[in-house]
């Protein structure tokens, strides 16, 4: 048991301001000992010779450290504290991946080099490959894109190409519920598509009547993410698998949300044709501060023509690239993945392996309905019954307390938590969408619903001044997003 | 499992609070038919954390690798050194284990770091501003083609052939997918002459071209003047939009924004990132601020704090899918957040100083191998920053070459038309570094020796 007092772990603590690198101006030092040829530069390429210098700064080692482990310190991350961010997966990050990627065999080879010299990265991402398709029950796997929205345009390339390949051009409407990622409806149209939205039933759920109103030979696909953005699994996915399939269009599956079905549920075998994973979601790799992920698609054998180049192949007892083939949609980044990444998931799934990956989606499954059933009496709760990985409330009993959830995801900053997803998705209004992951101590799951609960309370009370003007206790409080969208400035520019 | 804090107590602790028996009851919505017994997954057996890194270790040793080889490989991705200090700043779990950072009070270290980064990135380009990433160089390069068509209003787009040719096809991959001329232009260099027909790209122009695009040093490594470009885009109203791969040259050489770019993009794996066998590198994305409006990707802007407190959050998200949906000017959502952590961190270590002594030792270890190259292999003429095509004087030359290379730990360079599939297989492209040494040159000298 915890001692009250130090529940909510967000303090004060020694808080350092840091200036910006460009003003801690004094001469640069010899910052760093370089390798290298002296020797005389070409007069043709001399000609070209840069005439003012670019500015850069530059700092000792010792003051660069510092510099940067100071700005570390002012940022939330998931090795500091509960990261409840809905539709993300923000689960721990393993350090031993960390580890292994950096071994100098796997992060000092390039691309290009010959393959006989890099079967060992070859070998490695060939299993990951194999094992993304078996875990999705989509065989055919390209690890080209590099995120998600990137493997949506993939997946949307593909599609359409199959449907041009089968004379039937006339293909381009994408069907994309009301809830789904704004990623969708941005991937169709940069695919040359036109997205149609579909109205979620009152369930929050995709509406059977909506959908077949909507289906007609024009149809390229149906977008759809399952368990929904709203934290609720599709029960009826065979039958709008069927439907859209006897109109002649594909099921694209988006792997925001697979962290719920991992092990237990393959989308595949539920009548997905194509389906994209977010390896920095369910399968560990970090975030970085928005960046790198990947995105891999795995389709079924009717778009399995149709998958990127260069693709990984095994022959027998080697490994190698294949750089063209004429159904290919043909290359969609200038590697073929961003292997760093890659490792990572392929360490995560082989720690879990064949007895434990089912319980990846059984503990984020446990961990978001115990945090919906300790706060669904005392937040609104839009759709009932049980929720996958995540759960949705909004501010509905707050509002009438002057309370919206911007103040509620504020204020949990100060009670030492990340706040969750907020104001998405955009069919209920005021949504707070909360995605524990499995990595969530039971423990750390009550201090978040006590502080939660406490917020209640105190819009109930009527004590609602500390939650409009929260966060108080992080070393900047609410920024003005006005007025850095309006005057950008994007650069620092000397006085 | 290691990485699962419950307890099976915990678990049917949990489960009681809440009235059911088991996980699965949990799953009571997954219709039972696509529900698979625990275990039933063709996977390999759990490891243990020694067994990950025995994995690893044995894969890894498969490879060979840069660290202790002469190393000439290049083409969009290059050996240069990545001080101790970059790996440590980008492995802090507060950079590394963040989300985007959408709660700006809590993530101000990101911000600032996004924000210097985008300040040296633009200072090192020449121009006006940068977002906070893309994906990697080709498909930034596709993003600007798409840029200069919302920009201008029009649709046609010509591509120099000396750019490099992935770029070119991911660029011509996404361009297909919707309504417009794509041409390229200025293919097919013979003999030894690698480089960039200027004449040939500025002929393609026409009223309908919403940009150009051409690489800087171009995909062969060579250096020439934009100038008669900058001049021929104006006439014709559409965007010069420059494209590069290795972005250490600009402490040397007249940067893109010099050049007169109104979009410049490209690599920043040079910037303190390792090769990684193609990932995760760094896309670089910057224009002029006139076209602001119009650009991809995620941007970090200055703003304050209700107390006036000089802060940063993320700006200018209307252009953005989460709020545009699919009048977006991308679907870029996830970009290569830490890597521009790793970037700003390089470049501070680095300052003027040290980036300059970077392309000054790349540039001179090219300086050094032309300078002695013998007569039966040939290099193009013209500037070259750190990378050229050496010609041989035919297929089994230059195999008897990387052969005798390789036997020695010398990755030699890349067969061209592994990367270029038009060209002929006698030339080899070749890149150098700060990490070359003078007796790697000496090696690879006395390795062309079979080539005769």
């Amino acid at each position: 048991m915890i001692n009250p007092d130090y529940k909510y772990s967000a303090t004060n603590g020694i808080q350092h301001e840091e200036p910006l690198l460009f003003e801690h101006a004094h001469e640069a030092p010899e910052s760093i000992s370089l390798p290298g040829v002296d020797g005389p530069l070409s007069d043709a390429l001399l000609a070209f010779a840069r005439k003012t210098p670019a500015n850069i700064p530059g700092l000792s080692e010792p003051e660069t450290v510092r510099h940067f482990v100071r700005l570390s310190q002012w940022n939330h991350g998931i090795e500091t504290g509960f990261y409840p961010l809905g539709s993300c997966t923000m689960k721990y990050n393993p350090r031993v991946n960390e580890q292994v990627v950096r071994l100098p065999g796997l992060a000092h080879i390039h691309p290009d080099q010959p393959e006989d010299t890099a079967q060992g990265a070859l070998e490695l991402l060939y299993e990951t490959q194999q094992w993304l398709g078996e875990i999705s029950g989509l065989p055919y796997v390209t690890l080209q894109p590099a995120a998600g929205a990137h493997g949506e345009l993939v997946g949307l390339m593909m599609i359409k190409v199959y449907h041009d390949a089968r004379g039937e051009s006339n293909r381009r409407k994408v069907l994309v519920p009301d809830s789904a990622h704004g990623t969708n409806p941005a991937s169709a149209a940069l695919c040359g598509m036109q997205t149609v939205e579909l109205k979620s039933g009152t369930d929050g759920r995709i509406d059977l009547d909506e959908l077949k109103a909507h289906l007609d030979e024009n149809t390229a696909a149906l977008m759809m993410t399952n368990p929904n953005t709203a934290g609720a699994f599709e029960s009826d996915i065979k039958e709008i698998c069927q439907l859209v399939h006897d109109a002649g269009g594909m099921v694209y599956g988006d792997g925001a949300n697979l962290n719920a079905l991992v092990g237990v549920a393959r989308p595949g075998d539920m009548g997905i044709d194509c389906l994209h994973i977010n390896v920095h979601k369910t399968f560990s790799t970090p975030h970085g501060g928005g960046g790198p992920g990947a995105g891999p698609v795995a389709v079924n054998e009717a778009l399995a023509p149709y998958l990127p180049v260069p693709r990984i192949v095994n022959n027998g007892d080697s490994y190698a690239l294949v750089h063209s083939d004429e159904n290919s949609i043909g290359p969609v980044l200038g590697s073929a993945g961003q292997t760093g990444v890659l490792l990572r998931a392929n360490a995560y799934i082989s720690a879990f392996g064949r007895q434990h990956l089912h319980q990846i989606a059984e503990d984020a499954v446990l961990n978001a309905n115990y945090v919906l059933h300790r706060l669904k009496d005392r937040y609104h709760v839009p759709f009932e019954g049980l929720c996958k990985h995540e759960c949705l409330l909004t501010d509905e009993l707050q509002h009438s307390h002057g309370v919206k959830t911007l103040d509620i995801a504020k204020r949990l900053i100060d009670l030492g938590f990340h706040p969750m997803t907020v104001y998405f998705p955009l069919i209920v209004h005021g949504a707070m969408l909360i995605e524990p992951t499995e990595t969530e101590s039971r423990e750390t799951l009550d201090a978040f619903c006590d502080a939660m609960l406490e917020i209640a309370d105190q819009c109930e009370a009527g004590d609602t001044g500390i939650l409009h003007e929260a966060p108080v206790k992080p070393f900047r409080r609410r920024l003005d997003e006005t007025q850095a969208a309006r005057n950008p400035i994007l650069t620092w520019k000397e006085q | 499992m290691r990485f699962l804090p419950h307890t099976e107590t915990d678990r049917r602790a949990m489960l009681e609070t809440m009235g059911l028996a088991t996980l699965r009851d949990l799953f009571a919505d997954v219709p039972a038919e696509f529900q698979m017994d625990a275990g039933s997954l063709e996977l390999a057996d759990a490891l243990s954390e020694a067994g990950i890194v025995r994995k690893f270790t044995r894969a890894s040793q498969k490879n060979r690798n840069a660290s202790n080889s002469a190393y000439f490989l290049g083409g969009g991705t290059y050996h240069h050194f990545v001080p101790a200090v970059v790996d440590y700043v980008i492995s802090r779990g507060e950079f590394l284990t963040a989300y985007t950072p959408y709660q700006p009070e809590i993530s101000q270290g990101t911000l600032q770091a996004l924000f210097e980064f985008q300040t040296m990135i633009a200072r090192l380009t020449g121009m006006d501003v940068s977002n906070a990433s893309m994906y990697e160089a080709a498909t930034a390069t596709a993003e600007a083609a798409l840029m200069a068509r919302r920009v201008t209003r029009k649709s046609r787009v010509v591509m120099a052939g000396s750019v490099n040719p992935r770029y070119r096809s991911v660029t011509a991959n996404y361009l297909s997918r919707l309504e417009g001329e794509y041409v390229e232009v200025g293919m097919g260099q013979s003999g030894t002459n690698f480089g960039t027909d200027l004449e040939k790209v500025i002929d393609a122009i026409d009223a309908a071209t919403a940009c150009v695009i051409v690489q800087y040093p171009d995909f062969y490594g060579s250096v020439y003047d934009l100038a008669p470009l900058r001049a021929a885009c104006d006439a014709a109203k559409c965007l010069m939009v420059v494209a590069f791969s290795d972005i250490s040259a600009f402490a040397l050489i007249e940067s893109p924004g010099a050049m007169g770019a109104d979009i410049a993009v490209g690599s920043g794996q040079s910037l303190g990132i390792p090769m990684g066998f193609g990932g995760p590198h760094l896309g670089l994305f910057t224009c002029k601020q006139k076209y602001l409006r119009q650009m991809p990707g995620r941007v970090c802007g200055m703003t304050s704090d209700v107390n006036g407190k000089r802060g940063f959050v993320l700006t200018l998200s209307t252009r953005e899918q989460h709020i545009r949906r699919e009048k977006a000017t991308s679907n870029i959502c996830s970009n290569q957040g830490l890597m521009c952590t790793a970037a700003a961190t390089y470049m501070t270590l680095m300052g003027d100083a040290g980036l300059a002594r970077v392309a000054m030792h790349s540039a001179a270890a090219l300086q050094s191998l032309l300078s002695q190259l013998p007569a039966h292999v040939s290099a193009a003429n013209g500037a070259h920053y750190n990378e050229t095509v050496l010609s041989f004087t035919d297929n089994s030359a230059r195999e008897r070459f990387l052969a005798a290379a390789r036997a020695q730990d010398i990755f030699a360079g890349i067969p061209l038309e592994q990367i270029d599939p038009q060209a002929a297989s006698n030339h080899l492209l070749v890149a150098t570094t700060e990490m070359v040494e003078a007796s790697d040159i000496t090696d690879f000298l006395a390795a062309l020796e079979v080539a005769k």
